[in-house]
């Protein structure tokens, strides 16, 4: 390769970076401000439960407690716990054992639940109390 | 070669139908979904897929150019029928590519990134994976050099089927026509693709042609009653492209970490995806013989089960 057709490249390569990277940007500019995103009016329970129910269809749910704003939900089943963290406008949901869900750091009114997982590292869920003051024994 | 790849000559394109597919949204004419982040997420990986591609491009070009030179025939460039030909065996050589990417952990955890959104719109198209290089899966593509269609003409093929599979992402069109539907593979086709439900995991792997799977045994149609939920069966709890294109590399990197046998890390590794050794996990196969089940357990008699759409429909697996 001739000197300066290296450089060429480099350049060319750098343009078409940025002029990408303005394109992605007047995207998702578009996409907020269509607002047309799924409607997500908070959960309330009987869309928790059918939510997790997507995920853990066999397992039984003994006590739920929804988040502020619906934004998340919390159920307790038997010795483990399901979480339903909002993603945007949709949901994910996992399995722990209670003793984490218990022992996870709460402040200021929010539940602090480490996943451990790269791709869903942690649950944030917004309660007035926790442990719950109506916790069942 | 830059001027011959279809997939560089269709970004504008790629961004003018995305303008369009969110413009006729907003006025209520299509339907479709866009949620800024997830939008985000999707551009960026598509954006990452291509500098990522940049850096293993040479060395697959490379290694098709030193196949060719050992090809067994001498294909014409300038053949229709050696156009036709490329076109149906790139294409079947995707379909069993998709089909690995989705079945052995190993090549799922480069090509989940592309399943990982939980819409599913044009945007989603983009959303391509960054560590298909290193997956390696484009050795697939080698017999093609090696029978002697030029690598230039294989490329070409391979840039025609993304470009195809472009416009399959969305949900503004409902149907095909039902011709079109039944060689083709469609916007409906794919939707099922996407989709969690456990009744369309792991089905319709089609390029251009939906044929392979109703040969090979994968094909489930989109039914009415049943509306795809889409993403993972695990959905993923962050936007961040970098946890989105290496979550599954990082969940295998653990799994062997605490692999108590040569065994056991050979199946976290190339095991089906959801493979664990005690059970605790669940493969695709498995929740849906779970779901079929719980369907048919739920089914009064199989007659009002087909009224319902709650006829499990559950395929036997092609030999591999
Ligand atoms: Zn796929
Ligand atoms: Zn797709």
């Amino acid at each position: 390769m001739p000197p300066g057709e290296d450089t060429a490249l480099d350049q060319a390569f750098l343009i078409q970076f940025t002029g990408s990277m303005a394109a992605v940007a007047v995207l998702v500019g578009l996409a907020a401000w269509a607002r047309i995103g799924r409607p997500a009016p908070g959960l309330d329970e009987a869309r928790a439960r059918d939510l997790l129910g997507e995920d853990f269809p066999e397992q039984r749910i003994d006590q739920l407690w929804i988040a502020r704003e619906g934004k998340g939900a919390l159920a307790r089943s038997g010795a483990c716990a399901l979480v339903l963290v909002q993603v945007g406008d949709g949901y994910a949901a996992r399995r722990l054992s209670w003793c984490q869900a218990t022992s996870a750091m709460f402040k200021n009114g929010l539940l602090d639940i480490r996943l451990g997982e790269v791709a869903a590292p942690r649950a944030v869920l917004a309660f007035d109390n926790w442990p719950p003051a109506d916790l069942a024994a | 070669m830059d001027d011959l790849d279809p997939v560089s000559l269709a970004v504008p394109f790629f961004i003018l139908a995305i303008v369009l597919e969110i413009v006729l949204a907003r006025m209520g004419l299509v339907r479709a979904n866009y949620e800024p982040k997830d939008t985000f997420t999707s551009l960026a990986m598509g954006l990452g897929s291509s500098v990522a591609g940049l850096a293993t491009a040479g060395v697959i070009f490379a290694a098709s150019l030193w196949v060719y030179q050992h090809r067994l025939f001498d294909i014409p460039m300038t053949a229709v029928w050696a156009w036709v030909l490329v076109f149906l065996l790139e294409d079947k050589i995707y379909y069993w590519f998709h089909r690995l990417a989705h079945e052995r952990r190993f090549w799922w955890a480069s090509h989940v990134n592309h399943h990982t959104s939980q819409h599913y719109n044009l945007s989603t198209a983009l959303r391509q994976t960054w560590t298909g290089g290193v997956a390696g899966t484009w050795l697939l593509w080698l017999p093609l050099s090696l029978i002697g269609f030029p690598p230039a003409m294989v490329a070409i093929q391979k840039g025609i089927s993304l470009v195809y599979q472009f416009w399959i992402h969305t949900e503004a069109v409902g149907k095909m026509p039902r011709w079109f539907e039944t060689v083709f593979n469609t916007p409906s086709h794919h939707r099922v693709h996407h989709a969690r439900n456990p009744r369309y995991l792991d089905r319709n792997y089609a390029g251009i042609l939906i044929i392979w799977d109703r040969m090979f045994g994968t094909f489930q149609p989109e039914l009415e009653g049943e509306p795809c939920r889409y993403g993972i069966v695990k959905n993923l709890a962050t936007f961040n492209p970098i946890r989105v294109a290496f979550h599954e590399w990082a969940a295998i990197g653990r799994d062997l970490m605490g692999a108590r046998s040569l065994r056991d890390a050979a199946l976290y590794l190339f095991g089906r995806p959801g493979w664990s050794p005690d059970g605790s996990r669940e493969t695709s196969e498995q929740i849906r013989a779970r779901w079929a089940a719980a369907a048919g357990a739920a089914r009064p008699s199989p007659a009002t089960g087909a009224e319902t759409g709650l006829t499990p429909d559950v395929r036997s697996e092609s030999p591999a």
